[in-house]
């Protein structure tokens, strides 16, 4: 079964009286255990694509079934929980709450968890100390280099053993030292069984992925499809 | 519990914000302080107005006709010549009155040698020590030969009599009204400074008749205290009186009084109307105080929220809701207002504290507006935060994360 299902996704916006359509019905299944690059020029509609996908924005028109619910129709309340439990984000501005200490801004997400687990703490650290961050705990993102503060995003999403990872843009604001790093760690992710999507205008990037997906005017340009060797080249 | 974790994100937003945090609290903290203050004063001034009705020397078988007419202490006209010494002789032949005491009254230079003072100098009967039941702490009370005698003597309150001779020996010594030498024969017991500041003991009592002749140069009375047997014929006599001095002072059937009365019933609400009034003016100064505080915690948030939008956008990101977001705005206002009404109610205090300390104002602390404010504080915050919060809870989440 796919873990992600759009079918014929339309997205547009309405701004002083004019319509801009950014996707134009988008058909998209993204299986457990994938890793799938979307690339694409900016502008191309690969944001809005990736704000659906996790349930920021909702389609104007369009099924999505994320892990067999559709949640095109849910309210806040439940679409809110489905962010929380199911997805966890990563970002090319990394996004930390800024003041407050790694720790913390990696249990961020176990704040609005139905049940916060006894143990938040030991896991914040255990997560933090896997992306090799035992000895930036109280560390303000104030404090820290731009690599250290994509880990600490990275345990962030993380936190609450979600199936998906979605990244956006995640190397886009590290040198190529930290950008490999991290990548790395998206690798080993998908071996742990995490399905990733990394959205990029990097091809390089998105060589990483198994699958590689290329939107062109709010429309998929091409896709490489499920099967395809990881880490060769060809495109 | 979900609201408890809201509460906690919300000390933390205070505490990442505290400039917007500093601005907020100060905004209600003046607010409040100015709301302390005006009650302390408004307590204040009652007080006040009580202790010096406290003072009149009234009891509650007695009332005062003031000539003049008018209503308690407010006359409409000044220096009314129609009550003479004939109108307290006829209200005295009235069945159900004990005592009558006119007065004639004027303040006045005291003089002894180098010492002077400004006091109220009254002529009265002896029978006001009666009236009053004022006891003399040396010599005498004027007596009825003093009077008929028109002699130059005088009673005087302990304040005078302090000024003018610094503790030494008063009894026989003279003293001088405008151009002529009195006597001192007695010295009034002291009473004491009441608790506003009132001073009873500055007074003091010559003989009515010679107060005709020599100080005022009429006949005229500025009032006649009337003391009745029991004071539950206070109303009936107050009737009686009204008739007879209308009659003596020929006035028509459609004529107002040309004096008036006051009594303790008629003090008494007197107090309640003024009180009453001075509420409606607390309330209104506070409303429009606590209101400007309200509307700075208003602004602020909203500027703060547009400060705050991809942090907003970070919290819906991983699973806050739109309650969430609502009540972790809705706690910082709650919170700063609280806090805020904390710091105003101290600040308040310490300047209420101030003007009483430093004679400004009469001022009189109580528990009220540590109560008022906890509850004004707590609805300002939720009154002036909803609007904010609902504003921050329906940003787009996809919207506020890519705003920089």
């Amino acid at each position: 079964m796919n873990l992600i299902e759009m079918n014929s996704i339309c997205k547009s916006y309405r701004n002083i009286g004019f319509e801009t359509q950014v996707l134009n019905n988008v058909t998209l299944h993204i299986g457990e255990g994938d890793y799938v690059s979307i690339i694409g020029p900016s502008g191309a509609g690969k944001s809005t694509l990736m704000a659906i996908m996790g349930c920021l924005a909702q389609p104007t028109s369009g099924e999505y079934i994320l892990d067999g619910e559709e949640v095109g129709k849910l309210n806040d309340r439940k679409l809110s929980r489905v962010r929380n439990e199911k997805i966890g984000f990563v970002f090319q501005a990394f996004h930390l709450l800024p003041g407050v200490t790694a720790l913390e801004n990696v249990t961020l997400p176990l704040v609005y968890a139905k049940q916060t687990p006894g143990n938040a703490k030991e896991r914040a650290r255990e997560l933090l100390a896997k992306v090799g961050l035992e000895h930036r705990l109280h560390h303000t993102p104030g404090q820290l280099s731009g690599g250290e503060q994509q880990r600490v995003t990275i345990a962030r999403s993380l936190i609450n053993d979600p199936r998906i990872i979605l990244a956006d843009e995640p190397t886009g604001n590290l040198d190529s030292k930290n950008g490999i790093e991290t990548m790395k760690t998206f690798d080993n992710l998908v071996k742990e069984g995490k399905t990733i999507v990394l959205i990029t205008h990097d091809s390089e990037v998105a060589q990483h992925a198994g699958r590689i997906i290329s939107i062109l005017d709010g429309q998929i340009d091409s896709d490489s499809g499920v099967h395809r060797e990881r880490n060769t080249l060809s495109l | 519990m979900r609201i408890f974790k809201n509460l906690g994100q919300a000390l933390r937003g205070l505490r990442l914000n505290r400039g917007n945090t500093v601005l907020m609290t100060l905004g209600v903290m003046i607010g409040i302080a100015s709301l302390t203050v005006i009650v302390a004063i408004g307590d204040g001034i009652k007080i006040k107005v009580l202790s010096r009705i406290a003072n009149m020397g009234f009891g509650p078988e007695s009332f005062s006709v003031i000539a003049g007419a008018g209503r308690m202490f407010f006359a409409r006209s000044q220096n009314t010549t129609s009550m003479t010494l004939e109108d307290a002789e006829d209200l005295l032949a009235l069945p159900t009155v004990r005592l009558v005491v006119p007065r004639q009254r004027k303040r006045l230079q005291i003089i002894n040698k180098k010492e002077f003072t400004s006091t109220r100098v009254y002529g009265v009967t002896p029978d006001w020590q009666l009236a009053r039941g004022w006891k003399m702490a040396d010599g005498n009370f004027l007596s009825d030969g003093d009077l008929d005698r028109s002699k130059r003597v005088v009673v005087l309150g302990a304040t005078p009599a302090r000024k003018l001779f610094k503790g030494k020996e008063s009894i026989g010594k003279m003293v001088r009204l405008q151009n002529n030498y009195y006597e001192v024969i007695g010295l009034l017991e002291e009473k004491g400074l009441t608790e506003s500041g009132y001073d009873p003991d500055d007074r003091a009592l010559i003989p009515l008749t010679t107060s005709m002749s020599r100080l005022t140069h009429q006949t005229y009375l500025h009032s006649i205290k009337v003391v009745t047997l029991d004071a539950s014929q206070v109303p009936e006599t107050m009737e009686t009186v009204r008739q007879v001095l209308r009659r003596n002072h020929n006035l028509s059937v459609i004529a107002d009084d040309d004096f008036r009365f006051i009594t303790p019933e008629g003090i008494m609400q007197w107090v309640t109307e003024s009180e009453q009034a001075l509420n409606r003016m607390l309330i209104l100064i506070s409303t429009v105080s606590l209101l400007v505080g309200g509307i700075v915690i208003m602004n602020i948030l909203l500027v703060s929220i547009r400060e705050r939008v991809r942090e907003i956008g970070i919290r819906r990101c991983f699973g806050a809701r739109r309650s969430d977001i609502t009540f972790q705005f809705l706690f910082e206002s709650v919170l700063v207002s609280l806090l805020g009404g904390l710091m105003g109610v101290v600040l308040g205090l310490t300047i209420s504290f101030g003007l009483k300390r430093f004679d400004v104002l009469p001022t009189h602390i109580t528990l009220e507006p540590f109560i008022l404010s906890f509850a004004f504080c707590t609805l300002i915050g939720l009154v002036f935060g909803i609007h904010p919060a609902r504003k921050a809870a329906f940003l787009s989440p996809e919207e506020s994360i890519r705003s920089q």
